[in-house]
């Protein structure tokens, strides 16, 4: 009757190893204490809720940095902690900071002040670490569970904006949709190669080179590409983008705009470059199509915008189109361009987002690039923060952004894709129009408002001040970050 | 080798027989008075008949979805209890994570008032 | 001369003096508004002084700098890269920081009456846009020149948009876009040099002369040079890539007409002597006919459309693409005189445009137009403005005697044994400028009025600075000899000891 064999020591038979999920583990349990926390004090306590919060991320963040250069593998290898995971760990649990900086004055405008979101972010950040350091398709399917379904909550926070429900429904509907495909590339890869460790697979294609015309394991990359695709807001896939951008709370499209997407690469090129390297002439080919659409289609929408959090939306499309630039060089350089990337990205553009935080009225009103009309006049301070933003996300030095692609783009040419590092550099230059246009309304159209009901909370002003020294050092002084992007990559 | 199996195929036929017995003696010497309601087809409390976009009340869901969640667990403890004491104390710690997961969820279920009917 | 400079950082002051006066700015910014104006012009003669200083360290040539380079600084910025802060300064580059810290001063002085409002940003813009500017004449290292050569971009942009006229913001977007889209593409070449250098040697730099010498096959090369040219075709502006300059121009305060005529069009000219020729020399030579084409176009188009404007700014914006154009053809020859005429008329050309926008600027501001048919009878009026006005614009179209008939005759020389045929077509584009001048002149100051227009004479300040400017004109038109001394080195060495 007895089935089941044990060994005796059976934790170690099922890898288990904690220091592979430190930070996961650090950042669910206070998760979970913050969301009991929260129904235990009333509204006007809500805030703390934002502090144990940020308390708790600078706690995982140390867990993070002590785990540097000490690869951890673990539960079977369905995770590895190595640089590359703790590079992108890295950028998500900046971008969860700087949100939550922003999120409290946001909530009380709006008045939607309950505590939940502060949990939900955390959770967000979970899936999106597990994502990085999943070496299991499972594993990464469940990181991406984990994180769609806060986000889906997340979009639809402002529960009394239509919008937002628009946005949290909309989001849902098309997340399901894209998981669905991601799901089903993994049931076909699966099928062709018998295991779901990327490893494995990639062991599996070199001892049996004939897999390779097996189109059940074509049809699976093509699948997974597009599930990605869609995570990442790529063109063709982006559809579903501009409406939950706009109409999710404001410090929420900051967060989907920055973390999720860097999620979204990290999973995607841990699968590609380890998974799939024996189909990299066929994904890179995919690849560069998506690229030079992803740029140009972001880029081309965005200039027609009036909506600033909905050029926003169209912007970060295009720049999904730059970082994949430099992932379909696939080599050192391209690679490590799109760890710095993303990184800087989650700098210039939550504090992009922040300023829009403030300038925005009850209701997501005051949204408009036009609301901006003398801004940079009666807040010279902010209106220079946003300038600053601004020129980095259109990629002018010293910024961080302009490193960035420089990055990018090097690796491109160095694999030899110099057309589509022209295609890069041209779509830059055509975004810089809409990015001036913000600054146009800013410093050179006569102010319609006073912005006397602006006030920027203490926890404001830091997120502010930690994306401008995100943004300026690594802008003018990239050493450090650029050695750590190198040490990161996965080859 | 199907000998083993001749405990359930006894456990069936019992069922099935106590269900028919039950419902054949109930009808020949139960007392009948019918009325409207006791004739109408049971819906569960329900109106049998009307519109079919009727609007339930959204705790309908809410139960509904607090159900499914702890329904889980009780049915992952079931394949557990078989074999906890094959996994010994790593068994007993890792479901104590999970229940400790859950029980945070019902704590914080139950202070937001979502088992309460008003 | 007596004494060591060697171990002082000149050059790093160079470009961060100004940019550091404007963080002064900052504190003040609210609470005093009396030391805005002190402060920022304190900054510019300082500037001024520092790069005068420079020319006597001309002696003597620095420890470990390449050929002809008397002041170097070199230090490691982005390792992970190779990318290095070097900069260096030779003859070429001492002519042309003296020239910008001299129209850096112009320019704030032309905008200290004008400009009332917002005075401090203006003023920090300046001074940023001299860091800007300062930064590009000393790179010697190509990522840091394109920084340099992007961050001038921004404070213009904002000159413009904020403090310009008509349709300002198109102009400034228009500016912005047509240089940063050159840029951009120029960036490519580098990275992609950088790489082939690279993937040759295995040594990853970005340094110039780390670069001059590397073998790119020829195809490559002139597309490479072809990214330089255009960004910097873009810049100079060369026909018929001009169109974003008479909009600037027209629209820009005066400060911004000033800087733009008498700095940002020299970057271009400086980038292609600097870094396109030296890194590129045999693709350089296959496209020099295409160059000098651009070049002669632009000469006698530009001549032709001036005649036709009414906007006085516009006509000296349109005669500002045929000087560039003799810039060009001077560059394009690339003989040791025609290179010298080259340089030396990019710092004639710095010196009366700038000072033909500084006397539009003082007529704008005190008849509020600059439509030329509004004019008449100026001489009558404020002869000393009537005065200066006819030096600089008869020094504008090549007055023997003056600046830029120097330089313009050096050029011609020098290119008449590459092509016989530009030199005789450029040599019409000496006749025109005449034509238009006299046409501005005639109308301008001599004819009936014909609006009746209240035109105060200059006052003291206004006197001083034309009085110096004048004076440099004379004095270069009549002695160029220490410039050229000056410039003899440099482009020896640019030129190879051809010729």
């Amino acid at each position: 009757m007895d089935m089941l064999q044990f060994p005796a020591n059976i934790a170690a038979a099922a890898g288990v190893n904690f220091a592979a999920i430190m930070p996961e583990v650090i950042l669910s349990v206070i998760a979970m204490a913050l969301l009991l926390v929260n129904v235990f004090i009333n509204s006007e306590q809500k805030a703390y809720l934002g502090y144990l919060s940020l308390i708790g991320i600078v706690v995982t963040f140390f867990s993070v940095v002590s785990g540097w250069g000490a690869p951890q593998s673990g539960f079977n290898n369905s995770v590895l902690q190595d640089n590359f995971s703790l590079f992108f760990k890295g950028t998500f649990l900046v971008s969860a900071f700087l949100t939550i900086l922003i999120t409290d004055q946001y909530l009380k405008r709006e008045e939607c002040n309950w505590g939940e979101i502060y949990p939900l972010i955390l959770f967000a950040t979970v899936g999106m670490m597990l994502m990085a350091s999943g070496t299991d398709l499972m594993t990464i399917f469940l990181g991406l569970e984990v994180l769609s379904v806060s986000l889906y909550v997340l979009a639809g926070f402002n529960r009394a904006n239509l919008k937002s429900n628009e946005a949290g429904l909309k989001y849902f509907l098309l997340g399901a949709f894209s998981t669905g495909f991601l799901l089903y590339g993994m049931a076909l890869i699966y099928g062709s190669t018998g295991t779901t460790r990327v490893a494995a697979i990639a062991s599996y294609i070199s001892q049996n080179g004939m897999v390779l015309s097996n189109p059940m394991l074509v049809a699976g990359m093509l699948l997974m590409a597009v599930g990605f695709s869609f995570k990442i807001a790529a063109a063709p896939f982006h559809m579903w983008t501009p409406d939950v951008y706009e109409g999710a709370p404001t410090p929420m499209t900051a967060f989907m705009s920055v973390g999720p997407k860097a999620a979204g690469f990290a999973a995607f090129l841990r699968v590609f470059i380890v998974a799939l390297p024996a189909m990299k002439a066929d994904w890179s080919e995919l690849l560069w199509v998506l690229a030079v659409l992803t740029m140009t289609v972001g880029n081309i929408t965005a200039l027609k915008q009036t909506n600033i959090k909905r050029m926003l939306a169209y912007s970060s499309i295009a720049h999904a189109g730059y970082v994949l630039v430099g992932f379909t060089a696939g080599n050192a350089v391209g690679t490590a361009g799109v760890l710095f990337y993303m990184l800087s990205y989650a700098f210039m553009n939550i504090g992009a987002f922040a300023i829009i935080v403030l300038v925005g009225r009850k209701g997501e009103e005051n949204n408009n690039v036009s609301d901006y009309a003398g801004f940079g006049f009666k807040h010279p301070v902010l209106g220079m923060c946003m300038s600053i933003f601004l020129f980095s996300l259109a990629g002018i030095p010293p910024a961080a952004g302009f490193i960035g692609k420089f990055y990018l783009f090097s690796g491109a040419i160095q694999a030899g894709y110099v057309w589509l590092a022209i295609i890069g550099v041209l779509n830059s230059a055509a975004s810089v129009y809409y990015y001036l246009r913000v600054m146009v309304f800013m410093y050179m159209k006569d102010p319609t408002e006073e912005f006397d009901w602006l006030a920027v909370s203490p926890s404001l002003a830091l997120c502010l001040l930690l994306s401008v020294a995100g943004v300026l050092i690594p802008g003018i002084v990239p050493g450090t970050l650029l050695d750590l992007a190198q040490k990161a990559i996965l080859m | 080798m199907l000998g083993a199996y001749l405990p359930i195929i006894f456990l069936v036929v019992i069922a099935a027989v106590f269900g028919f017995a039950s419902l054949c003696f109930s009808s020949l010497i139960g007392q009948k008075k019918p009325s409207e309601v006791k004739l109408a087809p049971y819906e569960c409390g329900c109106e049998p008949v009307g519109s079919a976009r009727e609007r339930f009340s959204v705790k309908f869901y809410i139960i509904a979805m607090l159900f499914i969640l702890f329904d889980i667990e009780a049915v992952f403890l079931y394949p557990w209890a078989i074999i906890y004491k094959k996994l010994g104390m790593f068994g007993v710690m890792e479901m104590a994570v999970f229940i400790v997961i859950l029980f945070v969820g019902y704590i914080y279920v139950w202070k937001k008032g979502a088992l309460e009917w008003e | 001369m007596g004494y060591d400079m060697t171990g002082f950082p000149f050059l790093t002051i160079l470009i961060f003096l100004p940019l550091a006066t404007g963080l002064c700015l900052l504190p003040v910014w609210n609470c005093r508004p009396d030391l805005w104006r002190p402060v920022a012009l304190a900054g510019a003669i300082a500037e001024l002084g520092v790069a005068c200083l420079c020319w006597p360290a001309a002696a003597a040539p620095a420890k470990g700098a390449p050929a002809g380079f008397f002041l170097f600084e070199d230090y490691p910025w982005i390792a992970e890269f190779g990318i290095r802060y070097t900069l260096g300064m030779d003859g070429l580059s001492l002519l042309l920081v003296i020239l910008t810290a001299f129209v850096t001063l112009i320019a704030m002085l032309a905008s200290w009456r004008p400009v009332i409002d917002r005075v401090p940003l203006h003023y920090l813009l300046i001074l940023a846009m001299e860091s800007g500017i300062m930064g590009v004449f000393l790179s010697l290292d190509l990522f840091l020149f394109y920084l340099f050569w992007e961050l001038m971009l921004i404070p213009m942009f904002f000159l413009i948009g904020i403090w310009g006229h008509g349709r300002r913001i198109y102009s400034a977007i228009k500016f912005f876009l047509f240089t940063l889209a050159g840029s951009l593409l120029m960036l490519l070449a580098i990275i992609t040099l950088y790489l082939i250098h690279g993937s040759q040697t295995g040594v990853y730099t970005f340094s110039l002369y780390g670069l001059i010498g590397t073998v790119v096959p020829h195809s490559t090369a002139l597309w490479l040079y072809g990214a330089f040219l255009l960004a910097f075709a873009i810049k100079f502006p060369l026909f018929p890539l001009h169109t974003w300059l008479p909009d600037a121009h027209t629209d820009a305060p005066t400060a911004g007409s000033v800087i733009l005529a008498g700095l940002l069009l020299k970057t271009g000219a400086y980038g292609l002597v600097r870094f396109g020729y030296p890194l590129f020399p045999a693709a350089a030579a296959t496209l020099s006919p295409l160059l000098m084409v651009m070049a002669v176009t632009g000469i006698l188009y530009a001549s032709w459309i001036a005649f036709a404007q009414s906007d006085m700014k516009r006509l000296v914006a349109y005669s500002s693409v045929g000087h560039m154009g003799f810039v060009a053809l001077g560059i394009a020859a690339w003989t040791p005189v025609a290179l010298s005429g080259a340089i030396l008329q990019m710092v004639n050309h710095g010196i009366t445009t700038s000072a033909m926008f500084a006397m539009i600027g003082m007529l704008d501001e005190r008849t509020g137009t600059r439509e030329i048919d509004a004019y008449g009878n100026v001489w009558g009026k404020a002869p000393r403005l009537s005065f200066f006005f006819l030096f600089f614009a008869m020094a504008s179209a090549g007055l023997p005697g003056l600046n830029n008939f120097v330089g313009e005759f050096l050029i011609l020389t020098g290119s008449f044994k590459v092509s016989h045929l530009a030199v005789a077509l450029a040599g019409i584009g000496v006749i025109l400028p005449l034509v238009y001048t006299v046409r501005l002149i005639q109308e301008l100051l001599f004819q009936e009025e014909r609006r009746p227009l209240i035109i105060p004479d200059l006052t003291v300040t206004e006197c001083g600075m034309v009085v110096v400017m004048a004076c440099l004109d004379l004095y270069i038109g009549l002695h160029p000899g220490p410039l050229l001394d000056m410039l003899h080195s440099p482009v020896a060495i640019l030129t190879g000891g051809a010729g």
